[in-house]
Protein backbone atom coordinates (compact mmCIF):
# COMPACT_ATOMS: atom_id res chain seq x y z
CA UNK A 1 0.00 0.00 0.00
CA UNK A 2 1.35 3.22 -0.58
CA UNK A 3 1.77 5.85 2.00
CA UNK A 4 1.09 9.61 1.73
CA UNK A 5 4.30 10.50 1.29
CA UNK A 6 4.87 8.20 -1.49
CA UNK A 7 1.66 9.22 -2.95
CA UNK A 8 2.69 12.98 -2.84
CA UNK A 9 5.50 12.46 -4.79
CA UNK A 10 4.02 10.30 -7.39
CA UNK A 11 1.63 13.69 -7.53
CA UNK A 12 4.29 15.78 -8.06
CA UNK A 13 5.86 13.70 -10.05
CA UNK A 14 2.96 13.43 -12.30
CA UNK A 15 2.47 17.64 -12.07
CA UNK A 16 6.35 17.58 -13.34
CA UNK A 17 5.85 15.46 -16.17
CA UNK A 18 3.01 16.93 -17.78
CA UNK A 19 3.70 20.27 -17.03
CA UNK A 20 6.89 19.43 -19.24
CA UNK A 21 5.28 18.01 -22.13
CA UNK A 22 2.27 20.08 -21.87
CA UNK A 23 4.89 23.27 -22.41
CA UNK A 24 6.71 21.58 -25.07
CA UNK A 25 3.90 20.64 -26.87
CA UNK A 26 2.42 24.15 -27.06
CA UNK A 27 5.83 25.53 -28.17
CA UNK A 28 6.09 23.20 -30.65
CA UNK A 29 2.93 22.96 -32.56
CA UNK A 30 1.01 26.47 -31.66
CA UNK A 31 1.39 27.61 -35.09
CA UNK A 32 0.11 24.58 -36.87
CA UNK A 33 -4.08 25.10 -37.69
CA UNK A 34 -4.03 21.01 -38.77
CA UNK A 35 -5.21 19.49 -35.65
CA UNK A 36 -3.61 16.14 -36.64
CA UNK A 37 -0.10 17.59 -36.52
CA UNK A 38 -1.21 18.76 -33.14
CA UNK A 39 -2.40 15.90 -31.93
CA UNK A 40 0.19 13.34 -33.14
CA UNK A 41 3.08 15.30 -31.56
CA UNK A 42 5.04 13.28 -29.53
CA UNK A 43 5.04 15.21 -26.49
CA UNK A 44 0.82 15.05 -26.50
CA UNK A 45 1.10 11.13 -27.06
CA UNK A 46 3.16 10.98 -23.98
CA UNK A 47 0.55 12.80 -22.14
CA UNK A 48 -2.07 10.55 -23.79
CA UNK A 49 0.33 7.20 -22.50
CA UNK A 50 -0.29 8.55 -19.02
CA UNK A 51 -3.47 7.52 -18.46
CA UNK A 52 -6.53 8.32 -16.60
CA UNK A 53 -3.93 9.96 -13.87
CA UNK A 54 -3.25 12.28 -16.07
CA UNK A 55 -6.74 13.80 -16.61
CA UNK A 56 -7.33 16.29 -13.51
CA UNK A 57 -3.75 18.29 -14.76
CA UNK A 58 -5.11 17.97 -18.34
CA UNK A 59 -8.60 19.82 -16.97
CA UNK A 60 -6.30 22.21 -15.20
CA UNK A 61 -4.55 23.14 -18.33
CA UNK A 62 -7.29 23.36 -20.48
CA UNK A 63 -8.95 25.82 -17.29
CA UNK A 64 -6.03 28.00 -16.71
CA UNK A 65 -4.97 28.20 -20.59
CA UNK A 66 -7.55 27.06 -23.25
CA UNK A 67 -6.04 24.60 -25.69
CA UNK A 68 -6.84 21.99 -28.09
CA UNK A 69 -6.95 19.05 -25.13
CA UNK A 70 -10.49 17.40 -26.39
CA UNK A 71 -8.80 15.05 -28.23
CA UNK A 72 -6.72 14.14 -25.39
CA UNK A 73 -9.05 13.83 -22.82
CA UNK A 74 -11.58 12.04 -25.17
CA UNK A 75 -8.32 9.57 -26.06
CA UNK A 76 -7.78 8.90 -22.00
CA UNK A 77 -11.66 8.74 -20.83
CA UNK A 78 -14.19 7.93 -24.19
CA UNK A 79 -16.08 10.53 -22.67
CA UNK A 80 -17.46 13.26 -25.56
CA UNK A 81 -19.48 15.98 -23.14
CA UNK A 82 -19.26 18.83 -25.76
CA UNK A 83 -23.00 19.19 -27.41
CA UNK A 84 -23.06 18.67 -30.68
CA UNK A 85 -22.38 22.04 -32.80
CA UNK A 86 -20.24 23.68 -30.39
CA UNK A 87 -17.49 25.98 -30.40
CA UNK A 88 -14.04 25.75 -28.81
CA UNK A 89 -15.46 27.37 -25.85
CA UNK A 90 -18.71 25.73 -25.69
CA UNK A 91 -16.53 22.61 -25.69
CA UNK A 92 -14.07 23.51 -23.23
CA UNK A 93 -16.84 24.77 -20.87
CA UNK A 94 -18.70 21.12 -21.35
CA UNK A 95 -15.24 19.46 -20.18
CA UNK A 96 -14.55 21.54 -17.77
CA UNK A 97 -18.69 20.79 -16.03
CA UNK A 98 -18.00 16.89 -16.30
CA UNK A 99 -14.45 17.28 -14.75
CA UNK A 100 -16.03 19.18 -11.81
CA UNK A 101 -18.89 16.62 -11.61
CA UNK A 102 -16.28 13.67 -11.32
CA UNK A 103 -14.57 15.36 -9.01
CA UNK A 104 -11.74 15.91 -11.10
CA UNK A 105 -11.91 19.71 -10.64
CA UNK B 1 3.23 34.84 -28.05
CA UNK B 2 5.76 37.71 -28.77
CA UNK B 3 6.46 39.50 -32.09
CA UNK B 4 10.06 37.75 -31.93
CA UNK B 5 8.69 34.38 -31.53
CA UNK B 6 6.34 34.60 -34.30
CA UNK B 7 9.15 35.46 -36.50
CA UNK B 8 10.92 32.65 -34.99
CA UNK B 9 8.57 30.61 -36.62
CA UNK B 10 7.95 32.69 -39.78
CA UNK B 11 11.12 33.68 -40.51
CA UNK B 12 10.28 35.63 -43.89
CA UNK B 13 7.19 37.60 -42.40
CA UNK B 14 9.08 40.76 -40.87
CA UNK B 15 11.18 41.26 -43.90
CA UNK B 16 8.02 41.33 -46.00
CA UNK B 17 6.19 43.07 -43.50
CA UNK B 18 3.41 42.10 -41.05
CA UNK B 19 1.38 43.55 -38.15
CA UNK B 20 -0.45 41.41 -35.12
CA UNK B 21 -4.35 42.35 -35.36
CA UNK B 22 -5.63 40.48 -32.80
CA UNK B 23 -5.17 38.09 -29.43
CA UNK B 24 -3.62 34.59 -29.71
CA UNK B 25 -6.67 32.17 -29.21
CA UNK B 26 -7.74 28.30 -29.22
CA UNK B 27 -11.08 28.92 -30.71
CA UNK B 28 -10.88 29.21 -34.20
CA UNK B 29 -8.04 28.15 -37.27
CA UNK B 30 -6.97 29.69 -40.38
CA UNK B 31 -9.59 27.54 -42.08
CA UNK B 32 -12.46 29.49 -40.20
CA UNK B 33 -10.64 33.04 -40.45
CA UNK B 34 -10.45 32.59 -43.97
CA UNK B 35 -13.98 32.09 -44.44
CA UNK B 36 -14.96 34.94 -41.80
CA UNK B 37 -15.99 32.60 -38.88
CA UNK B 38 -13.62 33.80 -35.50
CA UNK B 39 -15.70 31.10 -33.40
CA UNK B 40 -15.21 27.99 -34.67
CA UNK B 41 -12.46 25.39 -35.51
CA UNK B 42 -12.72 24.47 -38.84
CA UNK B 43 -11.46 20.59 -39.32
CA UNK B 44 -13.52 16.86 -40.04
CA UNK B 45 -12.87 15.44 -36.31
CA UNK B 46 -15.55 12.36 -34.99
CA UNK B 47 -15.45 14.83 -31.82
CA UNK B 48 -17.39 17.80 -30.78
CA UNK B 49 -16.10 21.10 -30.04
CA UNK B 50 -15.24 20.99 -34.31
CA UNK B 51 -16.97 22.37 -37.49
CA UNK B 52 -16.95 20.80 -41.00
CA UNK B 53 -20.24 20.58 -43.39
CA UNK B 54 -21.95 17.58 -43.12
CA UNK B 55 -22.43 18.11 -47.30
CA UNK B 56 -18.42 18.18 -47.62
CA UNK B 57 -16.85 14.45 -46.67
CA UNK B 58 -15.05 14.56 -43.91
CA UNK B 59 -11.41 13.83 -44.26
CA UNK B 60 -9.09 17.15 -44.84
CA UNK B 61 -7.93 17.06 -48.50
CA UNK B 62 -7.45 20.05 -51.12
CA UNK B 63 -10.62 18.91 -52.73
CA UNK B 64 -12.91 19.29 -49.31
CA UNK B 65 -11.26 21.95 -48.36
CA UNK B 66 -12.00 23.99 -51.49
CA UNK B 67 -15.77 22.19 -51.32
CA UNK B 68 -16.23 23.98 -47.85
CA UNK B 69 -15.38 27.33 -49.59
CA UNK B 70 -17.44 26.64 -52.40
CA UNK B 71 -20.44 26.44 -50.15
CA UNK B 72 -19.52 29.68 -49.47
CA UNK B 73 -19.47 31.13 -53.22
CA UNK B 74 -15.85 30.60 -53.40
CA UNK B 75 -14.67 29.04 -57.13
CA UNK B 76 -10.98 28.48 -58.27
CA UNK B 77 -8.93 31.51 -59.91
CA UNK B 78 -6.11 32.05 -61.83
CA UNK B 79 -4.43 34.95 -60.12
CA UNK B 80 -3.37 35.75 -56.51
CA UNK B 81 -3.18 39.49 -57.90
CA UNK B 82 -5.85 42.24 -56.00
CA UNK B 83 -8.86 42.72 -58.20
CA UNK B 84 -11.42 45.82 -56.57
CA UNK B 85 -14.50 44.05 -56.01
CA UNK B 86 -13.34 40.75 -55.64
CA UNK B 87 -12.30 38.11 -52.41
CA UNK B 88 -9.70 35.68 -52.19
CA UNK B 89 -8.61 33.28 -50.51
CA UNK B 90 -4.86 31.60 -50.63
CA UNK B 91 -4.35 27.89 -49.83
CA UNK B 92 -1.33 26.49 -49.20
CA UNK B 93 -0.06 23.14 -48.89
CA UNK B 94 2.74 20.89 -47.53
CA UNK B 95 4.70 18.10 -50.28
CA UNK B 96 2.04 16.13 -49.77
CA UNK B 97 -0.88 18.29 -50.95
CA UNK B 98 -2.38 18.34 -47.30
CA UNK B 99 -3.68 21.31 -46.70
CA UNK B 100 -1.87 23.72 -44.38
CA UNK B 101 -3.20 27.09 -44.13
CA UNK B 102 -5.30 29.42 -45.42
CA UNK B 103 -4.77 33.19 -45.81
CA UNK B 104 -7.69 35.73 -47.12
CA UNK B 105 -7.08 38.95 -49.03
CA UNK B 106 -7.86 42.39 -47.79
CA UNK B 107 -6.33 44.30 -50.38
CA UNK B 108 -3.37 44.91 -52.63
CA UNK B 109 0.07 43.39 -51.33
CA UNK B 110 -2.39 42.79 -47.69
CA UNK B 111 -3.50 39.41 -46.71
CA UNK B 112 -4.67 38.15 -43.38
CA UNK B 113 -4.04 34.81 -41.83
CA UNK B 114 -4.64 33.12 -38.18
CA UNK B 115 -1.44 31.53 -37.27
CA UNK B 116 -2.76 28.30 -35.57
CA UNK B 117 -3.71 28.88 -31.89
CA UNK B 118 -1.69 32.23 -32.42
CA UNK B 119 -2.47 35.23 -33.26
CA UNK B 120 -3.65 36.72 -36.53
CA UNK B 121 -1.67 38.72 -38.68
CA UNK B 122 -2.01 40.90 -41.47
CA UNK B 123 1.05 40.39 -44.01
CA UNK B 124 1.73 42.10 -47.27
CA UNK B 125 3.00 38.55 -49.69
CA UNK B 126 2.03 34.98 -48.79
CA UNK B 127 5.53 33.93 -49.86
CA UNK B 128 6.43 35.29 -46.45
CA UNK B 129 4.37 32.54 -44.45
CA UNK B 130 5.60 29.69 -46.82
CA UNK B 131 8.84 28.65 -45.23
CA UNK B 132 6.38 27.01 -42.67
CA UNK B 133 3.28 26.04 -44.48
CA UNK B 134 4.43 25.07 -47.70
CA UNK B 135 3.26 26.43 -51.46
CA UNK B 136 0.33 27.95 -52.47
CA UNK B 137 -1.71 25.68 -54.71
CA UNK B 138 -5.05 26.98 -54.95
CA UNK B 139 -6.45 30.54 -55.42
CA UNK B 140 -10.17 30.95 -54.58
CA UNK B 141 -12.43 33.71 -55.26
CA UNK B 142 -15.74 35.22 -55.46
CA UNK B 143 -17.32 38.55 -55.81
CA UNK B 144 -17.94 40.92 -52.92
CA UNK B 145 -20.22 40.02 -50.06
CA UNK B 146 -22.03 42.71 -48.50
CA UNK B 147 -21.42 42.31 -45.07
Amino acid sequence: MKTAMTAEADSAEMARVFSDLAQRWRRETAAHSDLQKKVLHPAYQRIIGLGPAVVPYVLRELQREPAHWFWALNAITGADPAPAGSTFQEAAEAWLKWGRERGYL
Amino acid sequence: MSAAQIEAIFPDLKAAGYRITSPATPNYNCFAWAGNDSRRWWRPVALHGFYWPEEVPGELNLTNLMGVYKRLGYEPCETAEFEPGVEKLAIYVESDGMPTHAARQLGAGKWTSKLGELEDVEHATLESLASFHGRVALILSRLQQNQ
